[in-house]
């Protein structure tokens, strides 16, 4: 595991939280609040729902706070929580299964591996557009939003994002792999290249 | 399916796409990254779509914020601060 700034700030807030300093939990939900409601708004529908969730999920950690076990990151830990919250809201766990029965060649065509036609200049143009991004993104299956927006969006480390969505660490790679596949698939229809599988 | 896949430096098209990931994440053992990089020099197509698939990485990974948020929520007056 990591062991920056960040991370050495976080465990001492936790502890600190521990031993009954509430601001050093208001600093800690601060710095870490962005990123839980980036993450709940992949899980929930409304902005609204993931204030809710969000508010929800730093009660508990408050008050769990002595819970943590320090096997990976507090960050982690956080949208753990977060992810919790949200299927308590939703009364479902989140879909984190992404297509896995479509062979990765076929993701690969429609992301335009082999394609005289596609251009990687291109491609790279449109994902500069960040509403264009921003699209592509949300259209995607909600199992490969989730991978991606913890990944690759929020930065979390594989193994961060594997312990979050309770999934091993192979198929969470596996799973953020194909989902990038998919969102250049997204993109290249965005751009008016047609491939899908 | 591919007329393409071909082999070249050790690794085949479709071998490289398997991998291509764990390229990007800097997840490979440095023999194994430096023959995907042999592969991707010797091959035009990977090689173009391995510069695609880095750049849209690149893009999504400069753009938080701005892809997850495309269009901010209206402010509503009467939120009030919220408490942990």
């Amino acid at each position: 595991m990591a062991g920056g700034v960040e991370t050495v700030l976080d465990l001492k807030a936790l502890a600190a939280t521990v031993a009954g300093d509430r601001r050093a939990f208001e600093g800690l939900a601060g710095r870490h609040r962005p990123t839980m409601l980036r993450f709940a708004r992949a899980l929930v529908p409304s902005d609204a729902a993931a204030e809710e969730v969000v508010q929800e999920a730093l009660l508990s950690a408050y008050t769990h706070a002595g819970s943590f076990r320090g096997e990976g990151s507090v960050r982690a830990w956080l949208l753990t929580i977060t992810r919790r919250s949200a299927s308590r809201w939703r009364r479902a766990e989140p879909a984190v299964e992404s297509l896995d029965d479509v062979p990765l060649a076929t993701l690969g065509i429609a992301a335009g591996w082999g394609a005289p036609e596609a251009s990687p200049e291109h491609l790279a143009a449109l994902a500069e557009q960040a509403d264009l991004l921003g699209r592509a993104l949300a259209r995607l299956p909600e199992g490969d939003r989730l991978v991606l927006t913890l990944r690759d969006v929020e930065g979390l480390s594989g193994e961060e994002v594997a312990e979050v969505l309770d999934l091993g660490l192979a198929a969470t790679k596996t799973r953020v792999h194909r989902a990038r596949l998919r969102l250049m698939a997204e993109l290249r229809a965005a751009g008016g290249v047609h491939a899908g599988p | 399916m591919l007329a393409h896949d071909r082999e070249v430096a050790g690794l085949r098209c479709m071998q490289a796409l398997e991998i291509l990931g764990a390229y990007a994440d800097d997840e490979l053992p440095p023999d194994r990254r430096a023959q995907v990089e042999a592969h991707l020099a010797g091959c035009d197509w990977c090689e173009r779509f391995g510069g695609a698939y880095l750049g849209v990485l690149g893009r999504l990974r400069l753009a938080v914020g701005a892809v997850v948020d495309p269009e901010p929520p209206p402010r509503d007056p009467s939120a009030s601060s919220d408490d942990p």
